[in-house]
C-alpha cells in the first residue's frame, strides 16, 4: 500500500464516520435554528432509531425478504418511530417552556436526554446487543483502495437525505415557513402561521434524520448500547457548532470534517490521540471564526 | 436482565429490612461485593455475583459461621467506574457489619478502593482484577485469587512467538490500568523473545469506530495484532478488522473471555481468535465440577469469572470462621493463616502479597462460534 493509497483509504474512511455525524448534527441545526434550543435530547433519538431499526431486523431477519427490502423497512420504521418522539418531546417537555428564559428549556432538554437514556436502558438492557448486518459484505479495489457496499450505502443515503433535505428546505412551501419561523417566531405568529405545527415538523424532521444515523450507524459497527448516543451525540453537536449552529449545510460540512480530522488523527497521529487532535482544530477553527465554518445567521441575528 | 436482578435484590434487601425492623434483635455478619452490575460489563459483574451469592447460600444453608449470627450479602455496583467503585467501597467500610468484600472486577476500580478497606482493616479478596501493582502497594488487606498479568503478558508472548510463529506484532489497549498493564508485560516478553512490536497504540472504551486505526494496522503488514482491554471493543475490533482486509492474526487477553464477544464479532470474524484466560479451563479441573453443577443447576451456564467470585467468597467466609468472632482484625488474623485451603482449583496458598499461588494461565481458541481449549500455558518471568 502506497502512501497515497492509505491517505485515500483513510479519507475514505473519515467520510463515512462523518457522514454519519453529518446526518445526526442536522437535527441539532435544525432544532436550532428555530428555537435556539440545544436539544441535549437528540443523541437518544439517534439510538432510539438504532433500536428500533435492530426490532426490525431481528423480526424480518429471519423471514426471508431480500436485503433491499428489510433495509427499507427499517428506515421506514426508525425515521417513523423518531419522528414520533421527536414530536412528543417538543410537545412535553419544550411548547411548554416557550418564551420562559432560555435556560430552562436547555435544562429540560438535559433532563430529557438522562430520562430517555434510562428509558431505552430499561427496555432494551445494558448490555451491549449485536446489530446484525444483512447485506453482502461485497468489497470493491480500485487502486489499491478498499470501498464496501456499506462504505457506499452510508455515502449515498446521507447525501441524498442532504439533498432532499436543502430541497424541502430553499425550495417548498413548508421550508419557506421553517425559514420565515427561524428568523421571527412571533411575526410568523402574528401573521398566522402555524408555529406550533412548523416547530414540531422541524423536530420530526430533525429526529427522522437521526433515525438514519442510528441505522446507518448499527450497521457499519454491528453493535449498538443505550449510552451510545452521549459520545456521538456530542460529536455531532460539535459538528455542528463547527459548521456554524442553525446553519443546515454547515452542519453537513460540519460533519464531514469532524469524520475526516478523527479519521486522519487516528490513521496518523495516534488513535489515543484521535479526539484531542478533532478538538483542537475545531477550537482552532472557532478561535479564527467564531460562528462555525458557513456561521453567517448567528451573527444575523445578533 | 441486570435490570430484573437488581430488582430482585432490592425487593429482597427492603424485606429483610422489614423483617429485621418488626422482628426480635438479630446479629448479622456481611459479605460485601462490588462488581459492574449495570453498563456494558454487567454480564461479566452478574456472573462474578452470582459465583459470590452462590458461595454466601451454601455456607449459610450449613449453619451460621458464628454462632448467633446470620450471614448476610451485600452486593453493589461500580459501573466499572473508577469513582462509583471507591463510593461502594466507602459505604461498605462504614457499615460495621462487613467483615470481608469480595471485589471489584476491573484493575482501575480495585485500585483505589484497595486502599480504602486497607484502611478500615477490612479483608478484601478481588477475584478478578489482575493488575500486578495491585498487590505492591503493601496492603495486607488484600488478596486476590487469580493470577496477574505478569504472568499473563509473558504466557501470551511465549504462544505468540513459539507457538504461532508469529514474528511481527502490533499491540493495542484500552489504556485502562488492566489493559496498558497487561500491554506492557506483553511488549516486555515480546522483546525479549526477539519479536519485532510493529507499534503500541491505546483506544478509548466506548468508541465505536476502530476502521481507521486498523487501516494503519494493515499498511503495516503484522502476523499478529494483538489487544489488550475488554469484550465490547474486542469484538469490535475483531469484526472491523475483517471489514478492512486486515488477515493476520489476532489475540487477546481475559478480558475477551466471554460468549457475548462472539456474538457481537460475529461467529465468521471471530473464529480463530486467541485469548489467553486466567486459570485453566473450568471444565477441566476436577475439584471444580461440584461448583460447575451446583452454579449451573442454579444460573445456568457458568461465566468466565464465576469460579473466581464464588472461591473469593468461600475464603472470605473461611476466614470470618475461622476468626470465630465478629471483628475484622480478628478475620485479617485468620486469612494470614490460611494453609492450602481446599479450594475450587486446588489447595489454595497466597504469597506474601496476597497473590494466589495457583498461577495456570490458559490458552483458548475461538472455533465454530464457541472458545476451544487450546492449552494450559508455559511462562517464566524472566
Amino acid at each position: 500500500m502506497t502512501p497515497l493509497q492509505l491517505f485515500l483509504q483513510q479519507l475514505a474512511n473519515g467520510l463515512t464516520l462523518g457522514a454519519i455525524y453529518a446526518l445526526i448534527a442536522l437535527g441539532y441545526t435544525m432544532v436550532y435554528g428555530v428555537i435556539q434550543l440545544i436539544n441535549f435530547a437528540h443523541g437518544e433519538i439517534f439510538v432510539l432509531g438504532a433500536y428500533a431499526a435492530l426490532t426490525v431486523v431481528l423480526t424480518l431477519g429471519g423471514t426471508g425478504v431480500s436485503w433491499g427490502v428489510l433495509l427499507a423497512a427499517c428506515a421506514v420504521a426508525a425515521m417513523g418511530w423518531c419522528a414520533v418522539i421527536g414530536v412528543a418531546i417538543e410537545r412535553v417537555a419544550y411548547r411548554p417552556l416557550r418564551g420562559a428564559p432560555r435556560l430552562n428549556p436547555f435544562i429540560t432538554a438535559i433532563g430529557m436526554s438522562f430520562f430517555l437514556q434510562n428509558a431505552i436502558m430499561l427496555v432494551y438492557g445494558a448490555t451491549d446487543r449485536q446489530f446484525p448486518n444483512p447485506l453482502p459484505l461485497l468489497r470493491w479495489e480500485t487502486g489499491g483502495v478498499t470501498i464496501t457496499l456499506m462504505q457506499v450505502l452510508v455515502w449515498v443515503s446521507s447525501a441524498a437525505l442532504m439533498v432532499g433535505l436543502q430541497w424541502l428546505v430553499m425550495a417548498t412551501r413548508l421550508g419557506k415557513a421553517m425559514r420565515a419561523t427561524a428568523q421571527d417566531l412571533t411575526a410568523c405568529a402574528l401573521l398566522g402561521l402555524p408555529v406550533n405545527r412548523i416547530i414540531a415538523v422541524t423536530f420530526a424532521i430533525g429526529s427522522a434524520l437521526a433515525a438514519i444515523g442510528g441505522l446507518l450507524f448499527g450497521l457499519s459497527y454491528g453493535t449498538i448500547n443505550f449510552h451510545d448516543g452521549y459520545l456521538i451525540g456530542l460529536k455531532a453537536f460539535t459538528a455542528a457548532v463547527l459548521g456554524g449552529i442553525g446553519n443546515i449545510p454547515g452542519a453537513m460540512i460540519g460533519g464531514l470534517v469532524l469524520g475526516l480530522l478523527e479519521g486522519l488523527g487516528a490513521g496518523y497521529l495516534s488513535a489515543q490521540w484521535k479526539n484531542v487532535f478533532a478538538f483542537v482544530v475545531l477550537v482552532l477553527i472557532l478561535l479564527c471564526k467564531p460562528t462555525g465554518l458557513l456561521g453567517e445567521r448567528v451573527a444575523e441575528r445578533a | 436482565m441486570s435490570s430484573r436482578r437488581a430488582l430482585r435484590q432490592l425487593a429482597a434487601a427492603v424485606l429483610s429490612l422489614l423483617v429485621a425492623g418488626c422482628g426480635r434483635h438479630e446479629q448479622v455478619i456481611t459479605i460485601g461485593f462490588v462488581g459492574p452490575l449495570t453498563g456494558d460489563q454487567a454480564p461479566q459483574g452478574d456472573d462474578m455475583l452470582n459465583g459470590a451469592e452462590l458461595a454466601v447460600e451454601q455456607a449459610a444453608a450449613q449453619g451460621p459461621v458464628i454462632p448467633g449470627y446470620r450471614l448476610a450479602f451485600m452486593p453493589l455496583d461500580d459501573q466499572r467506574s473508577p469513582t462509583q467503585a471507591v463510593a461502594a467501597a466507602k459505604k461498605l467500610v462504614a457499615d460495621p457489619n462487613v467483615m470481608a468484600v469480595v471485589g471489584h472486577l476491573n484493575s482501575s476500580c480495585t485500585m483505589p478502593a484497595s486502599a480504602i478497606y486497607h484502611q478500615a482493616r477490612v479483608l478484601q479478596i478481588s477475584p478478578v482484577s489482575s493488575n500486578p501493582q495491585i498487590s505492591r502497594q503493601g496492603f495486607d488487606t488484600f488478596y486476590r485469587t487469580c493470577a496477574t498479568d505478569d504472568l499473563q503478558g509473558p504466557a501470551a508472548a511465549i504462544f505468540i512467538v513459539k507457538d504461532l510463529g508469529a514474528q511481527r506484532v502490533f499491540v493495542l489497549d484500552d489504556m485502562t490500568t488492566y489493559g496498558r498493564g497487561l500491554a506492557n508485560e506483553l511488549i516486555k516478553k515480546l522483546t525479549a523473545l526477539h519479536a519485532e512490536v510493529l507499534g503500541h497504540e491505546g483506544i478509548t472504551q466506548g468508541d465505536k469506530d476502530f476502521v481507521p486505526l486498523l487501516t494503519k494496522i494493515k499498511s503495516l503488514n503484522p502476523d499478529l495484532v494483538y489487544f489488550a482491554g475488554m469484550f465490547p471493543e474486542g469484538a469490535l475490533l475483531i469484526k472491523q478488522r475483517t471489514q478492512v482486509g486486515l488477515s493476520s492474526r489476532f489475540m487477546g487477553g481475559d478480558g475477551l473471555f466471554d460468549p457475548v464477544l462472539i456474538d457481537l464479532a460475529t461467529p465468521q470474524a471471530a473464529e480463530g481468535v486467541y485469548l489467553t484466560t486466567i486459570g485453566s479451563d473450568i471444565h477441566q479441573i476436577l475439584t471444580a465440577q461440584s461448583f460447575v453443577k451446583a452454579y449451573e443447576a442454579r444460573f445456568g451456564p457458568i461465566g468466565a469469572y464465576s469460579s473466581y467470585a464464588y472461591e473469593a467468597a468461600s475464603i472470605a467466609i473461611w476466614a470470618i470462621r475461622t476468626a470465630g468472632v465478629k471483628d475484622r482484625a480478628a478475620v485479617l488474623a485468620a486469612m494470614k493463616t490460611l494453609r492450602d485451603y481446599p479450594g475450587i482449583f486446588g489447595p489454595q496458598n497466597f504469597d506474601a502479597k496476597g497473590d494466589s499461588l495457583i498461577r495456570d494461565i490458559g490458552i483458548f481458541t475461538v472455533k465454530d462460534g464457541r472458545f476451544a481449549f487450546v492449552k494450559t500455558a508455559t511462562w517464566d518471568t524472566r
